[in-house]
């Protein structure tokens, strides 16, 4: 620790030397920090009493009710090795930080209004608030306090928080966090927490117009390999504040982020690209499906992807008072009855409806509309209009950082459900009887039903798979959208627009149009706005069906054309 | 280009068509002279009923020439422009205007301008009746011209599309098995109609039964997996053993 | 060449035509002539409704053209309705003049709120009504050309192209709603002050708008009705049936259907402009997919390829949805969809269709009655 501080301290003193003003905060700050490592190592040791005079000088200026003072104090509560300083900044950012002028004396208050002596920290007896001043706060203090809890927590023991804290002082440049920074990096051993540390650093010196330009250009590499948002801002304003070697380091900074950053832009629309695709993929697959072995559409889809999303709402209620160990896992459960669920719904519809409408393709239309409708309103009369709250569970909130992209598992977590039923369906398709069957009638439905296939059965469990597909798709939706009555709604027509373009009896078709479509209305959002990127969209497809009226995939032969 | 191509009223040569991957023309050539009538048989799936696809626009050959009169190349065209041409067709399955009186059916297949204005604002030409009643008295169908066409029995359906394509008045007929669920005396009598159709039309008949070709009484053209297998009068190519074989062989 | 079905007037356009006209003619006497107090008289409200009414109906019998004789199951015709409502609610605007919050005398006062100087190119003219009517029928027509021949040249036909046309008015919808698209956002047109000098509020306006829906539906039913009888229609008609075939003939299937498509676009537009005054105000609502369904179930309801039924239906549902609406909103939806269920599946020839069946029953009934 020492050796840090002499080794590099020397130079440090030589080039600020220059500045009065700053040299006197730097060796202000110097043993300040030196006090505060003494008292940090003899923390572990000593009794919190045996104190450096700073502590208390801390205390004494937060009970001037001037500004300065009160910056000041704060400037200095990091390295003064105060105990109680977190309860005192905590406090102070709350409003409850009290003081007795006369006596000197500084207290805080907890959130249930009890009184603690600042000092100690020990309850304090017998003092009425009502003859304590409230430490006022402007907005200069107020930048001092964001510092002082910034320094206070880069040594918490908490990994999470210095980690805030480090980032913290990367955005404030606070010159004065320095020495702070530098102990806190003697001591860090998490290498991720070291770098943020580091950077902290480099943002503080390159920032600092006196520091000697090596250090500042060495400063900014480090700034320019961080290269995320946060860095391209510091080394803007830097630019823009400097001169010489720095500024045009800094320039070419800002040119090599803001390339870095196009780059990685473009990855993220990729990645919510795929992730909307994802979920269109989840809508629309099932649609194609009945689409391609029955020619019919079923308006009715996006209600089996509502009632998906109830009954993941019921379920996680069930859980909720039932069984609240099970909450996390609630969504294992609505997955398979989801299903269950849409599925019986959707060969009900079918046996009482659709199938009397066979080779009527508009009829079957209409009637799955008002079958919408009713399920809309059903659903509206029984959970009542409103949106229902679907929690994440917690293996789905959260994310991780990729590069400058940071991956939320909710997201993820739903791609990798959308491919897995792309798989399984893949599989049953191709592996299975019932698919052979039902691949059968959707290629030529006159000569499977004379080859002997139950024609009639294929119809009712193809409806009822793309419905059940559909809830699945419900509980998806439910992670990421609100649940209401509508929720169908929103989706259908890009569902539609999914199979129009994907063409129908081809699984992949309806794959990649669905991804096609995600990842081109994301990277049309950004450009034309969400609503126009949309229009856009849709225009598209319209001039689309031109070159291939029946999708990209499109299913060829006799029985297509009759 | 070659001296009998220009002669020949139809002219196919080459032609290839596949449907994912399968080969339903292999290499077909063939050729009608005006005012010839042909018959063309051969097994289930030969590509009879392709090669009309082919000829009338409804499907785009792969490769190969497709000419009529000897000028058009009629795999540029589509199948309004090849029925305005004078190439008319009778399906395998018949095909009329379900909910249409027999009459308008006639009346829709007449010669006259196709043309949005005008039907929408023309005058029917002034022998339109006249045509119809003939069309009727020939087919047979006078008595149920105010009928329904959904209403007829198969044979007359078949027979109300024969009609069809004599209102259209075409240079070239293609009838697809025009006797396939009649009885032998309707089979009998489409026979004789045919044969005074071919008095001052070009027509080729695809047809599996052999009593009809024979009563045609015209050159025959055997097709065999998409290409021709044999061509002459019916006799000779009965006893030509590859055909046998195709027939009966398998 | 049928005598009995090839007459420009049936028996049952008779029958619509003598209703409409009785209307045209009671209507005005009921509410004006007749003194509020009787018990006959006919309240102003009513008058609006009604004539709302007549513009769903003629909604429906353009509708019914292209879906009951051309097999078209268009899904975005309520796209072609509310362009029309947007022209004559572009007039209407225009007709505030300084009247409006803003007292701008160009401006209407959306685009003053959004901080506009100039009138958009799209709005010139519109203060004149001949150019205004004119864009009612040009710019639906104009849409559905566009539409139709991108759609019907690539044959885009079924199910594939009934998503499109939804797709269609989505999209509208969508651009209807952004304010920059410079026609009000999502609040629409509203506020109008008059119509050609009269008061759109004042009960003789009223009067007079729905005199001018019944002779536009009874003008529109005419001309669809021309237009079908016609040797066009047959080939409409045959194209529906077996649409392959009739291209067999030498007929160019595209020119039709988009003469039909555009022809019943237009007649939509109408319906639209002569339902903007009636109820006072236009919004990207009118776009919604949900609305161009909706008149479908009309067609269905009433009898399609028989406009007459057309119109019934309009009437029918849009009776039964007030009365819904008004006394048991919640039920509203389920009627709806049951309706939509049992029609496709127990009237597929609508109500028409069910008068016509039971006169057939009645008549094979007699003879053996008698004998
Ligand atoms: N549109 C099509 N798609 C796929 N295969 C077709 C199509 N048209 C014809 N075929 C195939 O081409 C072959 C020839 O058919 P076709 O011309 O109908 O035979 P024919 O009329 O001689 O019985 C058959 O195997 C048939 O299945
Ligand atoms: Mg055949």
């Amino acid at each position: 620790m020492t050796r840090y501080a002499q080794g590099r301290a020397p130079a440090r003193v030589q080039a600020i030397s220059l500045q009065s003003q700053a040299r006197n905060r730097f060796i202000e700050t110097f043993s300040l920090l030196l006090a505060a490592a003494f008292v940090l190592m003899a923390a572990l040791l000593i009794a919190p009493k045996a104190r450096a005079q700073s502590p208390t000088d801390v205390l004494t200026y937060l009970t001037t009710d001037r500004f300065p003072d009160t910056e000041r104090a704060l400037n200095e509560i990091g390295t003064s090795g105060l105990a109680t300083a977190p309860q005192i900044v905590e406090a102070l950012a709350a409003n409850r930080l009290l003081f007795d002028a006369a006596a000197r004396k500084l207290y805080f208050a907890d959130e249930s209004g009890a009184l603690f002596d600042a000092a100690t920290g020990a309850p304090a007896a017998g003092i009425s608030p009502d003859d304590l001043k409230r430490v006022r706060l402007n907005n200069a203090v107020r930048r001092s306090l964001n510092a002082a809890r910034g320094a206070l927590t880069l040594m918490s023991p908490d990994p999470a928080r210095r980690r805030a804290a480090a980032e913290a002082v990367f955005k404030s440049r606070d010159a004065s966090a320095l020495p702070l920074v530098e102990s806190a990096l003697e001591k860090e051993s998490t290498p991720a927490i070291r770098k943020k540390l580091e950077e902290a650093r480099a943002a503080i010196i390159a920032a600092d117009a006196s520091a000697p330009e090596a250090r500042r250009l060495e400063s900014l590499e480090t700034l320019k390999e961080r290269g995320d948002q946060d860095a391209l801002g510091t080394l803007a304003t830097i630019a823009a504040a400097s001169e010489g070697r720095v500024k045009t380091s800094a320039e070419a900074g800002v040119a090599a982020i803001q390339s870095r950053l196009a780059m990685w832009r473009n990855v993220q629309n990729v990645w919510y690209g795929l992730s909307l695709g994802s979920v269109l993929l989840l809508a629309a697959i099932g649609l194609a499906i009945t689409f391609g072995v029955m020619g019919v559409i079923n308006m009715a889809h996006g209600e089996m992807v509502m009632l998906g999303a109830y009954t993941t709402f019921v379920v996680q209620e069930w859980a909720r008072t039932n069984h609240p160990e099970l909450m996390n896992y609630s969504l294992f459960i609505a997955i398979p009855l989801a299903f269950l669920v849409t599925g019986a719904v959707g060969i009900f519809i079918e046996r009482v409806v659709i199938r009397f409408l066979y080779g009527r393709p508009l009829e079957t239309l209409l009637a799955t509309f008002g079958i919408s409708l009713i399920l809309q309103q059903a659903v509206r009369t029984i959970f009542g209009a409103n949106n229902r709250e679907v929690s994440a569970p917690a293996f789905m909130s959260g994310s991780f950082d990729f590069g400058a992209l940071s991956i939320g598992y909710g997201r993820m977590w739903i791609i990798v459900f959308a491919m897995a039923v792309f798989a399984a369906l893949l599989f049953v398709l191709r592996a299975t009887s019932f698919g052979l069957r039902m691949r059968a009638v959707t290629q030529n439905r006159r000569m499977a039903s004379s080859m002997g296939i139950d024609t009639n059965r294929i119809d009712a469990l193809a409806f009822g798979l793309g419905s059940g597909i559909a809830g699945m798709a419900g509980v998806a939706l439910s992670q990421i959208d609100n649940v209401s009555p509508n929720l169908g709604q929103s989706y259908i027509i890009d569902s539609f627009m999914v199979v129009v373009f994907g063409g129908v009896g081809n699984l992949w078709g309806t794959l990649l149009g669905a991804l096609t479509l995600g990842v081109a209305n994301k990277f049309l959002e950004p450009v034309a706005g969400a609503v126009l990127g949309k229009i856009l969209l849709l225009v598209f497809i319209i001039l689309f069906i031109q070159k291939r009226p029946r999708g990209l995939f499109a299913l060829k032969g006799r029985a297509v054309e009759a | 280009m070659d001296h009998s191509v220009t002669t020949s009223l139809l002219y196919l040569d080459g032609v290839s068509v596949s449907f994912d991957g399968y080969k339903a023309l292999r290499g077909l050539s063939l050729t009608l002279a005006p005012g010839e009538m042909r018959a063309i048989i051969g097994p289930n799936g030969a590509g009879k009923t392709t090669m009309m696809d082919v000829i009338t626009g409804k499907t785009r050959p792969d490769e190969g020439d497709v000419l009529f009169g000897g000028t058009h190349d009629l795999t540029k065209l589509d199948e309004a422009q090849i029925a305005e041409l004078g190439i008319g067709r009778k399906f395998q399955k018949p095909t009329v205007f379900e909910s249409q009186s027999v009459d308008d059916n006639l009346l829709l297949a007449l010669k006259a301008p196709r043309g949005a204005l005008a039907t929408l604002f023309g005058k029917p030409a002034p022998d339109t009746r006249l045509r119809i009643d003939q069309i009727l008295e020939t087919t047979r169908l006078k008595d149920h011209r105010h009928r329904m066409a959904a209403d007829l029995s198969h044979g007359q359906k078949q027979w109300l599309e024969i009609g069809m394509l004599l209102a259209q008045d075409p240079k070239l007929l293609l009838v697809d098995e025009p006797v396939a669920g009649m009885t032998d005396a309707e089979t009998a009598q489409t026979a004789e109609l045919l044969r005074a159709i071919a008095v001052d039309h070009s027509v080729v008949v695809v047809e599996h039964d052999m009593t009809f070709v024979r009563d045609l009484g015209v050159k025959v053209t055997v097709l065999h997996e998409g290409a021709v297998l044999a061509e002459g009068p019916l006799d000779v190519v009965s006893a030509d053993p590859r055909v046998i074989e195709v027939y009966l062989g398998r | 060449m049928n005598p009995a079905t090839d007459r420009l007037i049936d028996t049952r356009g008779y029958i619509f035509l003598a209703v409409l006209s009785a209307a045209a003619v009671l209507v005005p006497i009921l509410t004006l002539v007749i003194p509020d107090e009787s018990a006959f008289a006919m309240p102003p409200y009513l008058v609006a409704l009604f004539g709302k009414y007549l513009c769903f109906a003629l909604l429906a019998v353009a509708l019914d053209l292209v879906w009951g004789y051309c097999g078209i199951l268009s899904l975005g015709h309520g796209a072609f309705f509310a362009l029309g409502g947007y022209a004559m609610g572009m007039y209407l605007m225009r007709q505030i003049g300084t009247r409006g919050v803003y007292a701008h005398p160009v401006l209407p006062d959306f685009m003053v709120f959004l901080n506009w100087k100039e009138l958009p190119v799209a709005w010139w003219g519109f203060q004149s009504f001949p150019y205004a009517m004119a864009m009612v029928l040009l710019i639906p027509g104009l849409l559905a050309f566009i539409f139709g021949w991108l759609a019907f040249r690539s044959r885009v036909t079924g199910v594939y192209l009934s998503i499109i046309t939804q797709a269609m008015t989505y999209a509208l919808m969508l651009a209807f709603f952004r304010n920059d698209m410079g026609f009000g956002g999502n609040n629409g047109l509203t506020d109008f002050k008059d119509l050609l000098g009269f008061n759109v509020q004042a009960t003789e306006t009223r009067v007079a708008l729905f005199v001018a829906s019944c002779i536009a539906l009874g003008g529109g039913y005419l001309v669809a009705r021309a237009v079908v009888t016609s040797k066009f229609g047959k080939v409409v008609i045959a194209i529906r049936d077996a649409e392959s075939r009739t291209r067999f003939l030498g007929y160019r299937v595209e020119t039709y259907k988009l003469a039909v498509f555009v022809l019943s676009a237009m007649m939509a537009g109408l319906a639209g402009a002569l339902y903007v005054p009636q109820v006072g105000i236009i919004n990207p609502g009118e776009f919604s997919p949900a609305n161009s369904i909706e008149a479908v179930i009309w067609v269905a309801v009433g009898g399609r390829g028989t406009l007459v039924g057309a119109a019934l239906g309009a009437f029918m549902v849009n009776w039964g949805k007030t009365f819904f609406t008004g006394a048991l909103p919640e039920y509203w939806l389920f009627a709806l969809g049951g309706l939509f269920v049992l029609v496709t599946l127990f009237m597929p020839k609508g109500v028409i269709g069910l008068i016509d069946q039971y006169k057939v029953r009645r008549a094979s009934k007699k003879p053996t009655a008698e004998g």
